[in-house]
């Protein structure tokens, strides 16, 4: 009866990267115990550390692609560029976090512990491969970043974004939860290759039971919409983003959506793509998944027109990128390009990382010396701190996609696989939105350089500490060198190949 | 046409304990006799749950929904001042509540009488604890490696971040 | 029918779990006299007499007592099943649940070191 437990027939190292996160993240919680107060530096070097570790094990398995836990978990080509994406988030914002977090008098450990679980729960959610898991690991990114919220808790702003994305975070699980349970109705699994396998033969019979299965596969486009911010699903985003203490902000903006992308493209792509009127057309939630890019884009970028708060004006942003990554999802619904269009999501989903990264690091730097976020707060930085005007500059071009920036390559891609799947409306909104969001990406360019401020700021207040410059510096790196060298993360990116993983 | 055996009894008992239950928690107006009613409808429920031969569901029920949840919502409404009279059951928004209970209500009908999702019995035939799994099998099930052992200490790992972010947000004096 | 007579016995037992109290109360009711005045109206109580409404407004540190106790009692329910199948796990399985528990007593070591458990 007793029977040594079989590793090796888990592949448990594979998902090495994920758990030695989750495992180190339960360790450091303990370890942090017992640090004094005045020595937190320490948390931040043993969390950081243990990132470090993972994206060196992520790259080492890179090429050993293969399920784990039965299935359960796939550690792919895909899940491993998802996981260098979401670890480098997770690094970047540790170091803009440790002396933001000092200045405003909120430094405490559970903070790094709070951001390693949202860091597993995301790769888990990229490389989750079972409904159950999925929702497990939706809870597991989004609970720490309620609380990440709420984390400058006497402070009434913080509070209400807490408490906001707490609520409506729970509500859209709930739906994510209800379509898991109708799609298991429908297919009587949970495991996204064998819903691929029996979808098809669903929607063919035409029985009421397709009806189940497309009611389960809209609920969870809800439940995932919301993670993602996609319009209509997108209220909470403004005053979540600018209640939260901004590094937990700039954390969140990408993390949240990396892991409801990541889970996203696998329940479309690997366990939905199958699910069509007949045989070789688009699945039939293409459509679907298009309007909400569109909806996404338009709502998104013309928000953003009107905002005055930085921090307001990003999270529309934010929203808008959503809308174009949306885009790549609805092309990837069109038979044969569904890895094209994965390939161009995950470099849009890198650029937007690095770039957003970088522009709420200036965000807080600007924060700090001038006491807050506004536009107003921007006016003469040019000449007062021009090193960190232009590398807004930069970051804002990169948001713009203007060529030579990060921002650029991603949107040339995902342009181009839109109009591959021939979903020419949405390229032309997706172009004519982008010429939109140019305008108050440039009016914070303008308001930087064009306008002198009436009276300086003292100077007393150094612009940025160490770990806000090295991300932005690294950013900085990151998006010019993505926008120069677009081949260094497309040879990783290449190798990504969603659909031969399904069992034809 | 409806014979009465002591299932119909026990369900007739049970669902006049949820529905009655429900109703106590909207009429009352003292917010601890909602609670104390909340309890009585969440009982009635795990009755139904025993009916449909889910006694790891009735455990649930108990052992949770009774047994924390309701206790925690009582300990909310005695952190609130004053919420233990309330002076009416009905707020400005009561209309839309109306709405939409009375929308779910058609649903649930139409769903439950019309064959909506396939033909109505196909199943009823089988006694339905043939058809499930046994708590034994749920728990084979938890910790199989071959089947649900991943979620289950994800979920784990996810109740201890729960429980840091509960101590993180309430107690911040330190 | 089978699964369901098991539920008999508890059944039985929450009838006789109310009569065996009520039936008292009911006896009393019965043959108690019925001459009340205001000393036999009090609440019986020892020591002085109380102050106040009952209806006090708790301190939030109950609160946080509550939510423990909520993660600890879906922890259990989560940790049931695997109990009842005890006998038929092999060694992995085993290994299992003792992570889950380990993971549990993490989270505890926690709450303990931060005083969370303070009933105060």
């Amino acid at each position: 009866m007793l029977q040594l437990p079989s590793l090796e027939t888990l592949n448990m190292g594979a998902a090495l990267p994920a758990i030695s996160i989750a495992a180190w993240a339960c360790i450091l919680l303990l370890i942090d115990l017992w640090i004094p107060k005045d020595r937190k530096i320490l948390t931040v070097y043993l969390a950081a550390g243990n990132l470090v570790f993972a994206f060196i094990a992520n790259l080492l398995v890179f090429n050993q692609s293969g399920d784990s836990f039965m299935g359960m978990y796939v550690a792919d080509q895909f899940s491993g560029v998802m996981n260098l994406i979401i670890i480098g988030t997770a690094l970047l914002s540790i170091v803009l976090s440790f002396d933001y977090l000092k200045r405003v008098g909120i430094e405490r450990g559970e903070y790094y512990v709070l951001v390693l679980f949202v860091t597993a729960g995301a790769m888990f959610m990229a490389a989750a491969n079972d409904l159950i898991l999925i929702f497990v690991a939706l809870e597991l990114l989004s609970i720490p970043l309620y609380v990440l919220s709420a984390f400058r808790a006497p402070d009434i702003r913080s509070e209400e974004a807490g408490m906001k994305y707490f609520l409506l975070g729970a509500f859209a699980s709930a739906f994510l939860v209800f379509g898991g349970a109708m799609v298991y109705g429908a297919t009587g699994t949970t495991n996204l290759n064998e819903i691929a396998a029996s979808a098809g033969m669903i929607i063919a019979s035409n029985s009421s039971t397709s009806l189940f299965l497309l009611l389960g596969a809209a609920l969870l486009l809800v439940g995932l919409g919301f993670k993602v911010a996609a319009v209509p699903f997108h209220e909470w985003t403004p005053d979540v983003y600018e209640g939260a203490p901004t590094p937990v902000t700039a954390f969140m903006s990408v993390a949240a959506k990396l892991g409801g992308f990541g889970s996203l493209l696998r329940i479309l792509v690997v366990g939905m793509s199958a699910v069509t009127m007949t045989a070789g057309e688009p699945a039939v939630w293409q459509n679907v998944v298009a309007i909400l890019a569109g909806l996404t884009m338009i709502v998104g970028n013309i928000v953003a027109l009107s905002q005055a708060n930085i921090k307001r004006m990003l999270a529309y942003s934010s929203i808008a990128n959503a809308g174009y990554i949306l885009m790549a999802v609805a092309a990837a619904g069109s038979p044969g390009l569904a890895n094209e269009a994965t390939r161009g999501a995950l470099v849009y989903m890198l650029a937007y990382m690095f770039t957003n990264m970088g522009a709420f690091a200036v965000v807080i730097a600007v924060e700090r010396a001038n006491g807050g976020a506004d536009l107003e707060h921007f006016v003469g930085l040019g000449k007062a701190r021009p090193m960190l005007a232009i590398m807004m500059v930069v970051f804002m071009m990169s948001l713009t996609g203007i060529p030579l920036t990060g921002g650029f390559i991603g949107k040339a891609l995902v342009f181009a696989t839109t109009l591959n799947a021939g979903l020419v409306w949405l390229a032309i909104i997706g172009v004519l939105t982008s010429v939109v969001s140019a305008y108050y990406y440039v009016r914070v360019i303008v308001n930087m350089f064009l306008r002198d401020a009436e009276a300086s700021t003292e100077e007393a207040t150094p612009g940025y500490s160490t770990g806000v410059q090295w991300v932005a510096a690294v950013a900085l790196g990151g998006t010019v060198l993505l926008g120069v060298l677009p081949t260094l993360i497309t040879v990783l990116t290449d190798r990504v190949s969603l659909v031969a993983s399904i069992t034809p | 046409m409806l014979e009465i055996t002591p299932n119909t009894i026990a369900f007739l008992v049970f669902a006049l304990l949820s529905v009655g239950g429900a109703l106590g928690v909207v009429v009352s107006t003292n917010l601890i006799h909602g609670a104390l009613f909340l309890i009585v409808s969440l009982f009635g429920g795990a009755g139904l749950f025993v009916l449909l031969a889910a006694p790891f569901m009735a455990a649930v029920q108990i052992l949770v929904y009774i047994g924390a949840i309701a206790i925690l919502i009582i300990f909310a409404v005695m952190l609130t001042r004053s919420m233990t009279s309330l002076s009416e059951i009905f707020n400005r928004q009561w209309w839309i509540s109306a709405i939409v209970a009375v929308v779910m209500l058609g649903l649930l009908l139409v769903g439950a009488i019309l064959p909506v999702w396939g033909p109505s019995g196909t199943n009823a035939m089988l006694p339905v604890s043939d058809a499930v799994g046994t708590t034994v099998d749920l728990g084979i099930a938890l910790v199989d490696g071959n089947q649900f052992v991943l979620p289950f200490e994800v979920a784990s790992l996810l109740l201890t971040a729960a429980m840091i972010g509960a101590i993180v947000i309430a107690r911040d004096n330190e | 029918m089978t699964a369901v007579n098991e539920w008999a016995f508890i059944g039985i037992f929450l009838a006789v779990a109310w009569v065996l109290p009520a039936a008292p109360l009911l006896v009393s009711w019965i043959f108690r006299p019925r001459r009340a005045n205001a000393i036999k109206m009090q609440t019986y109580e020892c020591g002085v007499e109380t102050v106040g409404d009952t209806w006090v407004q708790f301190k939030v540190q109950y609160y946080i007592y509550g939510l423990i106790f909520l993660v600890f009692d879906v922890e259990l329910v989560l940790l049931f099943p695997w109990a009842l199948a005890y006998n038929q796990l092999d060694f992995f399985a085993f290994g299992a649940g003792l992570l889950f528990i380990f993971l549990l007593a993490d989270a505890l070591v926690y709450a303990w070191r931060k005083n969370a458990l303070e009933w105060a």
